[in-house]
């Protein structure tokens, strides 16, 4: 007992007297367990994830008239978001989207050309920047760890025409090499979009296809317009 | 360069091109493209082994050694009947499995349906694929030219563990056969570190289960390097591992580049064949992570690779495997598989300059709250590399350093059985009883397995007192001398060359001979201390956890030590049921709060 007896004292002694600076020690390593081993919930397959995303699609499918035929492999969306998921379990998922669109229309300069109106120009389009948001239901299949995998989402866009844009480029005018002129803020366009479509994915990278059921233009515009091409056809890059 | 003009012409066409592809695969999936399945049997019945055929000498002996059954029914071969059924029906048979009693096939999903409908067959599993990536890193390039620290480096990834004492013991591996799973063994065949092992035949059998076929010295290095921890040599005989006189068995499984779910089949395949060939360990410097796991599927009981490893241990296997690189990956950090086995000894990552877990080996526990890396060894360590020797980081070479030892310590009680082994491996290491999730039980030291070395009580170092609410932990003042260091008069004189006559009785690389036998040198030398006089004193930290009445850590911390009053722990940070345990120079005490 009695070698004891000085080290219980010096330790009861440093217990209440000690300054803090003797107490101070260098750690080397310090690691809390119950810390350390939480179960993340965020992650490629785990309970919540989010992810940017980038999309070029290409506008496909026929017109509703002569008069709104469009120049295809030139009109094309192009759209930035974000991307959030839910799991729901390991094959299903939900997902909800919010992203920066911009679709453009590059109007083919024929005969029959009625949208906007029958004028033809060197080079013409009808650019409707939008806010959208997209919901999607999303299956997966095969076994996977803490990665998105291959999938099939089904999905349900809308969204909001930020602002709309006629813009048409001309020859050679009054001492100009081009005149390009710009109309803003178009009454005939409608201001409320939404659409359905379907998206196959592996990782990173996604096929998505979009079918537009709303109109663009304004039903009670005079002319009446013919719709434009509704299909959507674009592959999807993800940062994950 | 492109300009946005171009790209507004190209991205079209390659949306279109990119469409066209997806069209194309859709049409093929809609036919069935084959995949890749497990097709799982029901029965063995009317199957036989003879055990003396089936199984090399060694492999009989090794049985017989663990009082093992000669065989059992996961040895029986699996019903030809069922295989030929299997294969009428498949496109490609790629592994017949007898451990697990099933096939591992290439199908399309009409052939899988039709499989599920034959009267052997159990379940048929689809196998997505997945990568299995080598355990290590390269921080610097190869290069001929050694230089005192790497020759330092050499000395010390042996002398840590006790590698001296093993040699002056005459342990060096002799009669031990090691199986090696890995990615490739480039140049293994013609290097240098190797001329003694590849001239003695020591490399008794290969086999690339990648491609099916014996050569194996293609695909990567990484096989190269680890084998070299285990029996490599520098041009001046200095051993890089520790079992420098066993047998080997090389087995390909996994691919460099292109990383598929069949490495986990070839893992098995290979495994069962080392079983059969006699392999007393198999190290696997591999593990397989996030693409198809999750942290919290690290029990041991998931993995095909796990469940492979926890057989062949039951067939008196010690398996060796690294605990992983993912110390530093916020997203991952815990030990990859098979190395989650509870059998398997997963081999953590260890300092050479601080003697503290290195930041980027994987931390335990197991996802069950096992202890997990059991061991340490040194985690960046000096290596034979296809062009030279070079110094590579990872916790694949901590995984052979620990297997040679292994070899060394059954090598010396061969009577041992594998679980019995593990549990003296743990036990001889320099923490134990202590441990925590980043050292698993420390480093296991050589002298633990001598027979006239049977360790006296540690003296006490430190004493726990108890005064109201504060726990102090104070250093006695007999172990609080610090040990002086005596400086060498070269760095690296204990074995490299350090005069001009024996630097010039090297031979050139390429060119060297193969060198007497270590031991032979090893047993000629006269005895000297323990490990070199050159090598840095080992740091004495200060060890502390807190472990909750299932012994799971709640928390640890290493601490160094520069004053007698080491620790004040709040009686408050301990529930009822804990223990403070604290590990100083060799001694542990506990306090359990009631």
């Amino acid at each position: 007992m009695r070698p004891l007896i000085l080290p219980v004292l010096l330790g009861a002694l440093l217990s209440f007297f000690a300054p803090a600076s003797v107490l101070a020690q260098r750690v080397l390593l310090r690691e809390n367990v119950a810390d350390d081993t939480v179960r993340s919930t965020f992650g490629p397959n785990r309970a919540f994830y989010n992810h940017a995303y980038l999309s070029y699609g290409l506008v496909a499918g026929p017109a509703g008239g002569a008069g709104a035929a469009l120049r295809y492999g030139r009109s094309a969306e192009v759209q930035l978001g974000l991307r959030n998921k839910w799991r729901i379990s390991q094959p299903l998922a939900l997902g909800l989207d919010v992203r920066y669109a911009r679709p453009v229309y590059h109007l083919a300069q024929t005969g029959q050309k009625t949208v906007p109106n029958a004028v033809l120009h060197r080079r013409e389009y009808l650019a409707l920047p939008q806010a959208q948001t997209e919901a999607f239901v999303r299956l997966s299949y095969g076994r996977r760890g803490n990665a998105i995998g291959r999938y099939v989402d089904a999905l349900g866009w809308g969204g909001w025409v930020i602002s709309s844009v006629h813009h048409y480029e001309d020859g050679a005018s009054n001492g100009a090499k081009k005149v390009q002129t710009s109309e803003r803020g178009l009454a005939y366009v409608n201001r409320w979009t939404y659409g359905a479509g379907a998206r196959l994915g592996s990782g990173r990278y996604a096929l998505v296809g979009r079918y537009r059921l709303s109109h663009v233009f304004r039903p009670g515009t005079q002319p009446r317009y013919p719709e434009l091409p509704r299909w959507l056809l674009g592959l999807e890059l993800s940062w994950l | 360069m492109l300009s946005f003009t171009d790209l507004k012409i190209c991205a079209p066409r390659l949306v279109l091109a990119g469409i066209l592809l997806f069209i194309s695969s859709a049409a093929q999936a809609r036919q069935g493209p084959p995949a890749a399945y497990w097709v799982l049997l029901r029965d063995k019945a009317g199957t036989h082994l003879d055990a003396a055929r089936y199984l090399s000498a060694p492999a009989q002996a090794r049985r017989q050694r663990q009082h093992l059954p000669p065989c059992d029914s996961t040895d029986f071969p699996v019903r030809p009947d069922y295989v030929r059924q299997i294969r009428a029906l498949t496109d490609t048979v790629t592994l017949v499995s007898r451990w697990f009693n099933a096939v591992a096939c290439r199908a399309t999903p009409a052939q899988a349906a039709a499989l599920r409908r034959l009267p052997g067959v159990r379940a048929v599993e689809l196998r997505p694929a997945a990568p299995l990536t080598p355990a290590s890193q390269r921080p610097a390039p190869a290069d001929w030219e050694l230089s005192a620290a790497d020759r330092q480096l050499a000395q010390r990834q042996t002398g840590s563990l006790g590698g001296p004492i093993f040699q002056r013991a005459g342990l060096t591996g002799k009669g031990l056969r090691i199986a090696i799973f890995d990615v490739g063994f480039i140049r293994a065949d013609q290097h240098p570190a190797f001329l003694q092992l590849f001239a003695e035949k020591r490399v008794v059998l290969t086999h690339d289960f990648v491609r099916n076929q014996p050569n194996v010295f293609v695909g990567g290095s990484h096989g190269t390097e680890v084998l070299s921890c285990l029996a490599g040599r520098l041009p001046d005989g200095t051993p890089l591992g520790l079992a420098p006189e066993a047998e080997f068995l090389l087995a390909r499984t996994e691919r460099n580049l292109r990383e598929l779910y069949a490495e986990e089949e070839a893992w098995l395949a290979a495994a069962e064949w080392a079983d059969r060939n006699g392999a007393d360990i198999i190290n696997s410097s591999l593990g397989y992570t996030a693409r198809r796991y999750f942290p919290e599927q690290m029990n041991g009981r998931t993995s095909l690779v796990a469940r492979a490893a926890e057989l062949a241990v039951r067939k008196g296997m010690l398996v060796v495997n690294a605990a992983g690189n993912d110390g530093d990956d916020e997203t991952w950090r815990t030990i990859g598989t098979p190395a989650d086995g509870d059998s398997v000894l997963a081999v953590g990552g260890l300092d050479p300059d601080t003697y503290l877990h290195v930041p980027f080996s994987s931390y335990g526990p197991s996802a069950d709250r096992r202890l997990k890396p059991n061991v340490v060894a040194f985690g960046r360590v000096l290596a034979a590399a296809p062009e030279g020797y070079s110094v590579v980081e990872g916790t694949s070479f901590a995984s052979p350093l620990l297997a040679g030892f292994a070899a060394c310590a059954w090598q010396q009680e061969r009577g041992l059985s594998v679980m019995q082994l593990f549990q003296k491996i743990q036990q001889s290491a320099d923490l134990y009883p202590y441990f925590d999730y980043a050292h698993g039980y420390g480093t296991p030291q050589a002298r633990y397995f001598l027979p006239d070395k049977t360790p006296l009580p540690t003296p006490a170092t430190f004493d726990i007192t108890r005064h109201d609410s504060i726990l102090t932990v104070l250093i006695r003042p007999e172990a609080a001398q610090v040990a002086a260091y005596q400086l060498p008069l070269y760095a690296d004189s204990a074995a490299g060359p350090a005069t001009a006559e024996k630097a010039a009785s090297l031979p050139a690389l390429g060119r060297e001979a193969p060198v007497p036998l270590l031991s032979e040198t090893a047993r000629a030398a006269p005895p000297g201390p323990a490990g070199s006089p050159s090598l840095p004193a080992h740091p004495e930290y200060l060890y502390w956890h807190i472990a909750d009445r299932r012994n799971v850590l709640r928390s640890y911390e290493v601490r160094e030590v520069s004053q007698r009053a080491i620790l004040r722990l709040p009686l408050r940070r301990l529930q009822p049921g804990d223990t403070l345990r604290v590990q100083y120079r060799g001694f542990t005490q506990s306090y359990s709060a009631q």
